[in-house]
């Protein structure tokens, strides 16, 4: 059977910043969720169901904080369930709103969620505890050393250097200053990042993501109900996932079951959609991406991952503006996870910034013509990939 | 509204293991769910998609899938992970289904015991302003909960008594290595009395289900349809509710028994596992759902209604007071009431069980709540 065409309908972000002080975290779901209802132009009776979501509660310090958010996207009463894949819960969430509604259960749903990733503390603390507790945690491991050791290996097979993990870096900034809601919006050029403090080699802080804090929120809609309702509408045509090993070793050396320079689950997912939107060729087929890169060296792999260049063959792609706003696909023109990272909805961002574009909605930061996109988001220890195809 | 296609529960596992099991959470978690895809009759490689729920708070670790993906065979696989309750992952699988781009799919949850304080983990789930100094764990939640519906049916404690030592005396059937621990419960909150509730225990559960055309293929005779899905939460803050309801609930049994075209429940249904946090709780469920009246509990208790040699039998495993494995207890209602369909409940089977229901409730005071109808025909929305 085919699966029944599902409409993105409304969309909702906050300005992202480090903090917000002024704004709880319920109040931040709230914010997202009145945006996305705005543009909707729907009342709370119209929506079905909520997918909530939240990626690790410790980073909001309340145990299944998304209790806490029930009353803020009107859920009471009503079907409501939590999605948590790590980096990846806000794109898995939008692909689980997708299934209330292809499933038939809902005509209308809301998925939402918001981080204070800038008032955890740490995020690194809180993420060393994802990793097995007698065998990886004591490293001490983190998501950078993690994704730092990616970029040696990718750096030793397809000949990255420094300068071009800054000059993807000047990219995204470039883009970012033209988004009003990325975190990080100010221009740095590659002196810049090469000057900035080493983190984990060869990782500097510019080539890291900001912790971020903010919300999102999407509504879903069934075609029955949008024809109905004569919506101004976009659609999801693909949805993808796919999940690499839990454990750092078991990408590594002579037994290695994935290598860790690549993103081969990544890979899997973003072919998994490609294949259900009837895309047979993304370098021709794909006008605009929004790939979860929260790391500069990052982007180089997601960017082949989902097929906008061959495996190793994206660093100079990058430097040639291919994937520059103005470029032949655009990669980031919101400026991307390097610089906005809550990471609760950091993957729905993707997925919502797509469908901006081939909305023709992006304001400043639009791509000329965009009418097909992709949107990936990562999560757990570069484990979990889910994958979103976006149409006008 | 219906589902676009029906799914059915064609494999089951239930691991109850034992205080000194010297397996760990992974290999456990890798033997639940073989045992599940041997009772299906399949291999992994025959699962399209998983979804699992588990709880970061109880398993010591941030995105507490991440460890379980291997064991479940998620490496290369579509994995979603629901971490507000057990039973969601059952729910999330089912819609993943009817969405007609899975065929099959792997259910899994489990809740540890390793945890220093369980009571402590759960205040963590209040909010840290006004609630976290309160001493609320679960437990004080059934309290509350018991304290209100109380307040408003005299009499009923006696009745939470003896509603009690149903379950208990289903309980020492269907795991009674696990029943024997309930009086070992420790300090209880008023007005929950020892051999009310059970000690948290470790445990994981497993289910594969898959859709009609995949029954259809295989032949597959042997399973429990899901008939009827509904689910839904209350408000997240304890004082915005009326303990003495369960506003959700009614929510979740209307949309279950549309479905499932159920208008007399009595009638329809041979068998129930409910999720009894406390036998009150117990008492407050089979209300909204429509098999004890308030006004007849105290008859129902006495003419056994309850017991599970009635017409209509409740909790036959002994429920959540026999045994207790905190976050996946909702998902094991939806496994034991499927086996009772299936016949494959082993020493707690009802005798030519063919309907039955599932409720499962998570988080403060029953918070989150499901209704599952399995039947061992397909019946009502897209039959």
């Amino acid at each position: 059977m085919t699966a029944p065409r599902v409409g993105i309908i409304g969309i909702g972000q906050s300005p992202f910043t480090r903090r917000r002080d002024d704004a709880s975290y319920p109040d931040l779901v709230r914010e997202a969720v009145i945006g996305a209802m705005r543009q909707a132009d729907l009342d709370f009776d119209a929506i079905d169901g909520t997918v909530y979501s939240l990626s690790p509660d410790a980073m909001v310090g309340i145990g299944n904080a998304e209790t806490l958010g029930v009353d803020a996207v009107g859920g009471r009463n009503k079907p409501f369930l939590r999605i948590n894949t790590g980096g990846a819960t806000g794109i898995s969430s939008v692909a689980a709103a997708y299934y209330h509604v292809a499933s038939g259960a809902c005509d209308v749903v809301l998925t939402a969620g918001a981080d204070k990733v800038g008032e955890c503390g740490d995020s690194q603390t809180v993420l060393n505890k994802i990793w097995d507790p007698t065998y990886e945690r004591q490293l001490p491991h983190g998501t950078i050393t993690m994704l730092a050791m990616s970029g040696i290996r990718y750096q030793h097979k397809y000949g990255m250097t420094e300068e071009d993990m800054a000059r993807v870096v000047v990219k995204n900034r470039k883009h970012a200053a033209l988004n009003p809601n990325a975190h990080l919006r100010t221009e740095v050029t590659v002196d810049d990042v090469m000057a900035s403090r080493m983190i984990s080699w060869p990782i500097k802080l510019m080539d890291c993501c900001p912790q971020s804090s903010g919300g999102g929120a999407m509504v879903l809609a069934s075609e029955k109900f949008i024809k109905q309702n004569k919506l101004d509408v976009v659609w999801i045509t693909g949805v993808g996932h796919c999940t690499e090993t839990y454990y750092q070793g078991d990408r590594m050396g002579t037994g290695q079951t994935a290598d860790h320079a690549d993103a081969y689950a990544l890979g899997k997912a973003c072919w998994r959609s490609y294949k259900m939107a009837g895309i047979t060729d993304p370098q021709k087929q794909i006008d605009v991406a929004e790939l979860y890169a929260p790391f500069s060296n990052t982007e180089f792999h997601s960017i082949e991952a989902a097929g906008l260049a061959h495996v190793g063959q994206s660093v100079p792609m990058v430097n040639e503006g291919r994937f520059s706003i103005g470029g032949e696909i655009p990669v980031n023109p919101s400026g991307g996870t390097l610089c906005t990272n809550a990471i609760a909805v950091t993957a729905m961002i993707r997925v919502a910034e797509v469908a901006l574009q081939v909305w023709g909605k992006a304001g400043g930061h639009q791509v000329k013509g965009a009418k097909r996109g992709i949107a990936t988001g990562n999560g757990g220890d570069h484990q979990f990939f889910g994958t979103v195809v976006v149409e006008a | 509204m219906g589902l676009n296609r029906k799914t059915a529960v064609i494999g089951t596992a239930i691991a109850a293991p034992p205080p000194d099991d010297p397996r760990s959470l992974e290999e456990l978690l890798y033997d639940v769910t073989q045992a599940a895809l041997i009772d299906a009759g399949m291999s992994i490689e025959a699962i399209d998609g998983i979804v699992v729920g588990s709880n970061d708070q109880f398993d010591g670790r941030a995105i507490s899938v991440m460890m379980a993906s291997g064991s479940v065979g998620g490496v290369d696989r579509d994995i979603l992970s629901t971490p507000s309750a057990g039973e969601h992952a059952f729910v999330m699988a089912t819609l993943r289904i009817a969405s007609g781009l899975y065929e099959t799919h792997l259910v899994v949850s489990w809740s540890p015991t390793e945890a220093s304080s369980m009571a402590e983990t759960q205040r963590l789930g209040a909010d840290p302003y006004f609630h976290r100094k309160l001493p609320l764990d679960e437990l004080a939640g059934a309290a509350l909960q018991a304290n209100s519906i109380a307040s408003a049916t005299p009499g009923v404690h006696d009745l939470a008594t003896r509603i009690a030592e149903l379950n208990l005396n289903n309980g020492s059937h269907a795991y009674p290595a696990a029943a024997a621990q309930t009086a070992e419960a420790g300090a209880l909150p008023w007005p929950l009395r020892d051999g009310m509730v059970s000690a948290p225990a470790t445990g994981a559960v497993a289910l594969v289900i898959a859709s009609e055309n995949y029954v259809a293929a295989k032949g597959l005779t042997n399973i429990a349809w899901v008939n009827g899905m509904g689910w839904a939460t209350e408000s997240g803050y304890l004082g915005d509710r009326d303990l003495n309801q369960a506003e959700a609930l009614e929510a979740a049994r209307d949309r279950a028994y549309a479905d499932a075209g159920i208008t007399n429940p009595l009638e329809t249904l041979d068998v129930v596992e409910l999720t009894d946090a406390s036998p009150y709780q117990q008492l407050l469920v089979s209300e909204v759902l429509g098999l004890s009246a308030r006004a007849d509990w105290e008859s129902d208790v006495a003419t056994g209604i309850f017991t599970k040699h009635s017409a209509l039998a409740v909790n036959p495993s002994g429920g959540v007071a026999s045994f207790n494995p905190v976050f996946c207890t909702g998902l094991i209602r939806i496994a034991e009431a499927a086996n009772q369909v299936r016949g494959t409940a082993g020493a707690h089977q009802v005798k030519g069980a063919k309907n039955a229901l599932a409720h499962a409730a998570s988080g403060f005071a029953m918070m989150y709540q499901s209704v599952l109808i399995l039947g061992d025909q397909p019946k009502g929305a897209a039959a």
